[in-house]
């Protein structure tokens, strides 16, 4: 009786101080950036000036754009490579994981020149550059959720038994592989999405400004502001990715739907 | 049910070989099934049994050789355009679709109308009576259902050839027994040409036309269960189908051995047999009958087996002779008793070794 109390109260203890560490920073951030004028009662004044700003919405949306597309690109690249590695290229798997993890090794500023100038002129010229950036520097993250995730899936029978009822590589990827490694690549889309849209140092190296260069530039100008924009970031982000992977996660059954159409 | 399915495809392998590093998989492997027909691939780990199944599915490469389906070669043919359906030793459902969906996989990628599908569908939900289960996923059934959900989605696309690789090695036995026979059941009302590959030789005796036994990548013997089992041509058939007892033997000649005081006939005929020369027969333990004789060898053990009784004999050889007989013909033994071994076959089948 005297363990199982000791059990629960140290559960109960570890649990609370981790949100108290986790809670504690963000309800004070909130605190600070309802705060009035002259720090005077609370309102929403501070939010209010975020949405005031100059190119408060095209960067955001440009951001957006380009954590899309950095997702997606990402995807496109990976899951393939990924599945083939697993299927019959699996000596070639310590080669790509070395490839993967270079983006940590590194230095961004040695990435970042050197990347550009590996790049053809017309993109070095485009903004939509730095989505082939945001990709090389979430492989590392990307490789090994996708790797882990196709790992615990039997893929050799799944891709034997698409091929064999008739599906070409790309139907059994789009309908076999894509959903039965839906929550790897949930977590890989995620993950490079949030580096995308985070991502200040490259951004700021290539002379690009997105939202998160222009919110370092806006800080400057008001201190209560700059927490509001911090903590509406910081919410925008995971109502986000929570709506996402709640509309990823939704499925319907499309044999039900055949039938009720007939 | 199309007429196509009902009659059957023939399927011709010759001459495959196929190489693996230096493990030879497959050597000149040649079979031919007749339309409608379930020929079952019997053998060892490694004999190659599984490569060839895979060859004619079209998920590996062989290295020479041809494969054809009513004289349609094969081979250069992508795995998803050769119109065969395959079930597999493991559970191989789609995780992400309904039992429904799964079936219906293999007529949507060809395109096939919503009514089509749907009607399709239902058929084969009722062929391995799962109507119930429509919209189950795979994680709602049994080990049985998936693979009964698995032969329906390979029988849907009404293939011209049915392969399974070891589909019940999955499954528990008393499953096994009630899927097995339910395959064959399936088979012959589709009329599918079928191969079928699995070690379990009861398995393969039990649901097959024609049983090829496998060594080394090619066929040691193809037959019908029954001419396996009683007429082996080699010793391996022999030791490999069923259970086969070694007594040592003399040949009399090349047609004849002595084998425990009896002469009998030598079913497979070894050239180079000379008269004296020292052998093994290899004979099926219920083909050993004895009879009580104060002058005879001790019974050592008596094994109750249900409907059969194993009983060791002790004839002063290193391992004892074993003989099978019903249970009640056994009732007349115990062990202790003096008996007198007799081989109640005409011929016996020898070994050099």
């Amino acid at each position: 009786m005297k363990r199982s109390y000791t059990k629960f109260l140290t559960i109960t203890v570890a649990i609370s101080l981790s949100l108290l560490i986790f809670i504690v920073p963000y309800a004070a951030s909130i605190e600070y950036s309802l705060r009035g004028n002259f720090g005077k009662g609370h309102d929403l004044t501070n939010y209010l000036w975020i949405f005031r700003q100059d190119g408060f919405l095209s960067h955001l949306t440009l951001s957006l754009e380009l954590g899309l597309f950095a997702g997606l690109l990402n995807l496109l690249i990976m899951v393939p490579t990924t599945t083939f590695l697993h299927l019959s290229l699996q000596r070639y798997k310590p080669i790509v994981d070395f490839i993967c993890i270079l983006p940590l090794m590194i230095p961004v500023v040695s990435l970042a020149v050197g990347a550009e100038y590996a790049m053809p002129q017309a993109i070095q010229n485009s903004q939509s550059e730095l989505i082939f950036f945001y990709v090389i520097l979430a492989l590392p993250f990307t490789f090994r959720v996708l790797d882990s995730s196709l790992s615990s899936i039997p893929l050799k029978t799944l891709v034997e038994a698409s091929r064999s009822l008739g599906a070409s590589w790309f139907a059994t990827i789009l309908r076999v592989i894509v959903p039965a490694a839906k929550g790897g690549i949930s977590s890989a889309f995620f993950l490079s999405f949030a580096l995308a849209i985070g991502e200040f140092t490259i951004t700021s190296l290539l002379h690009w400004d997105t939202f998160t260069t222009w919110t370092v530039d806006i800080s400057q100008q008001n201190v209560l502001g700059s927490i509001a924009l911090s903590t509406f970031t910081f919410i925008f982000a995971v109502v986000l990715l929570v709506s996402i992977a709640l509309f990823a996660s939704r499925r319907k059954n499309k044999f039900q739907q055949i039938e009720e159409t007939t | 049910m199309s007429s196509r399915s009902k009659n059957g495809s023939e399927l011709v392998i010759e001459g495959l070989s196929r190489t693996f590093g230096t493990v030879r998989a497959l050597d000149e492997f040649s079979l031919r099934i007749a339309p409608g027909e379930l020929v079952c691939l019997l053998g060892p780990s490694g004999c190659g049994k599984t490569t060839a199944l895979r060859i004619v599915a079209g998920l590996e490469k062989a290295d020479s050789g041809s494969v054809t389906i009513d004289g349609e070669d094969l081979l250069a043919k992508d795995a998803s355009h050769r119109d065969i359906g395959m079930v597999f030793q493991s559970y191989s459902l789609f995780p992400n679709m309904s039992v429904a969906e799964n079936i219906a996989y293999g007529l949507r990628v060809r395109k096939k109308s919503k009514e089509k599908i749907i009607k399709r569908v239902r058929e084969m939900l009722e062929l391995v009576s799962l109507e119930s289960k429509i919209d189950a996923f795979p994680h709602q059934l049994s080990g049985g259902q998936q693979q009964r959900v698995a032969l329906a989605r390979a029988l849907a696309i009404e293939p011209r050839v049915l392969l399974l690789d070891e589909p019940l090695s999955a499954l528990d036995a008393q499953v096994r027994t009630q899927i097995r026979d339910e395959i064959r059941r399936i088979q012959i009302a589709s009329g599918t040409t079928t191969l079928f590959v699995t070690h379990d030789q009861e398995e393969a005796m039990a649901i097959s036309d024609r049983v090829g036994v496998m060594l080394n990548g090619n066929l040691e013997q193809i037959d019908t269960p029954n001419s396996l089992y009683n007429k082996p041509r080699t010793p391996f058939a022999a030791s490999f189908v069923g259970v086969t007892i070694r007594i040592p033997a003399i040949a009399q000649s090349k047609d004849e051995v002595l084998v425990l005081n009896h002469i009998l006939d030598i079913s497979s005929h070894a050239p180079s047999l000379k008269k004296g020369t020292e052998v093994t027969a290899l004979v099926r333990p219920e083909s050993i009958s004895m009879e009580k004789s104060a002058k005879g060898s001790a019974i050592i053990t008596k094994s109750f087996l249900g409907a059969m009784t194993r009983i060791g004999v002790d004839v002063g050889l290193p391992e004892l002779i074993y003989a099978e007989m019903s249970s009640r013909e056994a009732r007349k033994f115990d062990t202790g008793d003096k008996v007198e071994l007799t081989i109640s076959s005409d011929s016996v089948m020898v070994s050099n070794v």
